[in-house]
């Protein structure tokens, strides 16, 4: 069975699960909860490479379960035969399809650098730029969407998600950006340090519940900074600074290019102390651990991914190598060379 | 009966429980198809020697005691409970998160005591579903909630569970039970502790791999279809209450002080009080069904297999520990079980696998035969008080222990296997509950029946 096959064998089982929910008219949930294209994707690798796997199996017997509950005998009838039908060729697959090569066919591609096969001609240019403060990467990210003439996203996200969310500015911290954090650090007196935290009412407390659905400002931020990407990355090419960009459009499918900036520890001080009028180097140092700590934290938390691991990136840069404009000008030329 | 019932006996029993933890695995689509003949089977490998050895009357008898004055009320309480809880529906866009399952938990345990761990728990199971349901890693979810809600959350009072009941019945008062809120309170908040690391952890894998809610519009909206039925709860409940109080009452007994009802077969005899709850329950599941708009069940995706595989099985279930029960109670004084701890234990440990409201009554009895003079004065003689705070924390908590501890277990295990959870089988189970209520038990152990 080739690889068309197999992905045909996947769209049935994923019709099959999505006909019995609509015949069962309940609401509590199904199988494969997510879009058709990422579910049946997942499922043609998962009976790629290990067809025999009790993962499939379970899964087929979950819909199973449910499609003999159904009320109508035909249509009972009907998902019972097409259950036995898949799961019959599920079971004559052969047991690998390796073939020893290293390459991660779903790695590859959504690796940007493989423009060729990566892109196709509905795709936008996606750059997820993760970057350590102090390493110049936002200045890398600005200047790149300027060659490219491509939108640039930071903090106007958050901007964007607060608006969906129909919040106050005031009631949240940017904790996927670096600017508030560093502005606090900045104005930060002693006095301010041992201020009491702000307490809600049990009216607020109630209205933040309900505004959040019950989840975490920084869950409900997150969850609506994805969907927000998502629905760009369908519209237009763009930068995107951080945010967990990557691994949204990793998971969700989406063609892009990631790229790790960073600098040694020492030359990302000495810039943050330059670039922020107030910071002395004392303060940077700390500034910089707490930083690192609190976006490794945030990252690791929603990606399931360690931050700044090689493995995570398509290109991991050391801006103290090349300067900003010179990182600057190493990703244009690979970009260029890629859509050659 | 004047001999000791042989050990052998017990064999159907557990040949039974085997057949639930090992053939869903090995042979699931035979195991679906056939469960009332290998019910038949077990029963019949119990009943035709016993038959043989004690005669055809005693025979019948001891079956249609367990059937008439144990299955019955058992099957249609859960029924009844399922019904009416299939006819409430919560729809909103409230999302499924560590704390707000940890909040769904407490609030369902906390309802147990109030309306019966079977109630809480058919209330609630769908809502914690459906809030779910945009998640891939939940089994964890629904075993959490058969240990609080389904079994532990049930100790406050005897509404709770049925055992506490049985006690009600026996003289220990309707508010004694609350001399255990320590315990829960203690069990409850480690146990959520765990639950919301373990819960954390999955819903980070699931967001990991790109899974969301779907909050996309702001505010929450909650809405509750087929409320009404809440007063049909309410009557299931009374049901049970008057089944534990009318029995008491002149009018319901005879002469002798035996409760009235209809004669059977021997000394079988379905008491009148039992023939009011079960008419009470049954009224409140057809009205509950008469009142309701069909959508609501279509949109609970309410079918009868769970019931149904849990009516099946339970009939052989209950048949067959008849000789595991009569060896108990025959044995169960001669234990030498004389320490409050030793009563948590083995009333616990027995009703993992038994129905825990006649080990309750074997070991109270046992307690009351002891020959203490202080403690709380019950029908069956003194039992201080921290020897029935572990007899009673006993029954119920360790009913968690398995799926079929208690009645709701296996009920929310069928309901989740039909909404695509897929739950952990028999061995599996007993692998979370050796793993996670052990060691809370041994703890719970340590602090309270020392």
């Amino acid at each position: 069975m080739n690889r068309e096959e197999i992905k045909e064998l996947a769209e049935h089982i994923y019709d099959l699960d999505a006909e019995v929910y609509i015949h069962l008219g309940s609401s509590l949930g199904r199988v494969f909860n997510r879009d058709r294209e990422r579910c049946v994707n997942e499922l043609t690798e998962l009976l790629m490479t290990r067809p025999q796997g009790h993962v499939v199996r379970s899964e087929l017997a979950l819909i199973a379960n449910m499609a003999r509950t159904l009320e109508d005998k035909e249509e009972r009838k009907l998902c019972m035969s097409e259950y036995d039908r898949i799961l019959k060729e599920v079971m004559s697959l052969p047991t690998s399809f390796a073939h020893g090569d290293v390459l991660d066919p779903d790695l590859a591609e959504l690796n940007a650098f493989n423009l060729k096969e990566r892109f196709s001609d509905q795709d936008h240019l996606i750059v997820c730029i993760s970057w350590t403060y102090g390493s110049g990467g936002n200045e890398v990210g600005f200047r790149l969407s300027d060659k490219l003439k491509i939108s640039y996203y930071d903090a106007e996200i958050f901007e964007a998600v607060l608006k969906r969310l129909d919040a106050e500015k005031d009631s949240f911290h940017d904790t996927a950006g670096y600017a508030s954090e560093v502005k606090d650090e900045i104005s930060q007196s002693p006095a301010s340090a041992f201020a009491p935290a702000k307490k809600l009412t049990l009216r607020q407390r109630f209205r933040e519940f309900s505004r959040y659905h019950g989840l975490s400002k920084r869950d409900a931020v997150f969850f609506n900074q994805s969907d927000l990407l998502c629905d760009m990355a369908k519209k237009e090419d763009f930068i995107i600074m951080g945010r967990c960009g990557d691994a949204i459009m990793t998971n969700n499918k989406i063609p892009h290019i990631s790229i790790y900036i960073t600098a040694p520890f020492e030359q990302r001080v000495l810039r943050a102390v330059e670039v922020n009028s107030g910071l002395d180097e004392r303060k940077a140092r700390r500034l910089l651990h707490h930083l690192d700590r609190r976006h490794s934290r945030y990252y690791n938390f929603y990606t399931g991914r360690k931050w700044g691991h090689a493995n995570n990136y398509d290109l991991c840069i050391n801006t103290a190598s090349y300067g900003i404009d010179g990182t600057v000008d190493f990703i244009l030329k690979m970009i260029d060379g890629g859509r050659k | 009966m004047r001999e000791m019932i042989p050990l052998w006996l017990c064999i159907p029993f557990a040949g039974l429980l085997l057949c639930i933890a090992i053939l869903p695995l090995i042979k699931p689509n035979w195991w679906e198809e056939h469960q009332p003949h290998a019910v038949a089977f077990w029963s019949l490998l119990f009943v035709v020697p016993f038959a043989l050895m004690y005669g055809v009357f005693h025979a019948s008898e001891t079956v249609l005691e367990c059937m008439v004055n144990d299955y019955l009320t058992f099957i249609v309480l859960l029924f009844g409970l399922f019904c009416v809880s299939g006819n409430i529906t919560m729809s909103g866009d409230l999302a499924g998160s560590p704390r707000i399952n940890v909040g769904l938990l407490a609030l369902g345990t906390i309802l147990s005591s109030w309306i019966g761990t079977t109630g809480a728990s058919m209330l609630m199971i769908r809502p914690i579903i459906k809030m779910n349901a945009w998640r891939k890693h939940r089994r964890h979810i629904i075993v959490f909630f058969i240990f609080l809600v389904s079994n532990m959350g049930g100790c406050l009072t005897p509404i709770g569970d049925p055992p506490l009941l049985m006690g009600f019945m026996r003289g220990v008062p309707f508010f004694w039970s609350l001399h255990l809120t320590p315990v829960l309170l203690f069990n409850m908040v480690l146990l959520l502790f765990i639950f919301y690391w373990i819960d954390r952890r999955a819903y980070r894998t699931d967001i990991a791999k790109g899974l969301k809610p779907d909050i996309s519009k702001p505010g929450t909206e909650i809405k509750i279809r087929g409320a009404h039925n809440m007063i049909f709860i309410v009557m299931i409940v009374a049901a049970v209450i008057l089944s534990g109080t009318l029995p008491s009452l002149p009018m319901f007994q005879d002469a002798e002080g035996k409760v009235l009802g209809i004669h059977i077969l021997g000394e079988v005899v379905l008491s009148y009080p039992a023939v009011i709850e079960i008419a009470i329950i049954l009224l409140a599941a057809f009205l509950s069904f008469k009142t309701t708009d069909a959508s609501i069940r279509r949109e609970n995706h309410f079918t009868w297999s769970a019931i149904k595989e849990v009516a099946v099985l339970f009939v052989g279930i209950f048949i067959t520990m008849q000789p595991a029960l009569m060896l108990l109670k025959a044995s169960g004084p001669k234990l030498g079980i004389t320490d409050p701890f030793q009563m948590f234990w083995a009333t616990g440990l027995l009703s993992s696998f038994l129905d825990n409201t006649p080990t309750y009554l074997v070991f109270l009895t046992t307690a009351g035969s002891l020959g203490f003079t202080g403690g709380m004065m019950t029908a069956l003689g003194s039992v201080p008080i921290k020897m029935l705070e572990a007899i009673s924390a006993g029954a119920v908590f360790m009913g968690a222990n398995t799926y079929i501890g208690n009645a709701p277990n296996f009920m929310v295990k069928s309901i989740a296997d039909e909404n695509g959870i897929r739950m952990p089988s028999f061995f599996g189970y007993l692998i979370w509950s050796f793993g996670i209520l052990t060691p809370v038990f041994i703890l719970d152990t340590l602090l309270f029946f020392l």
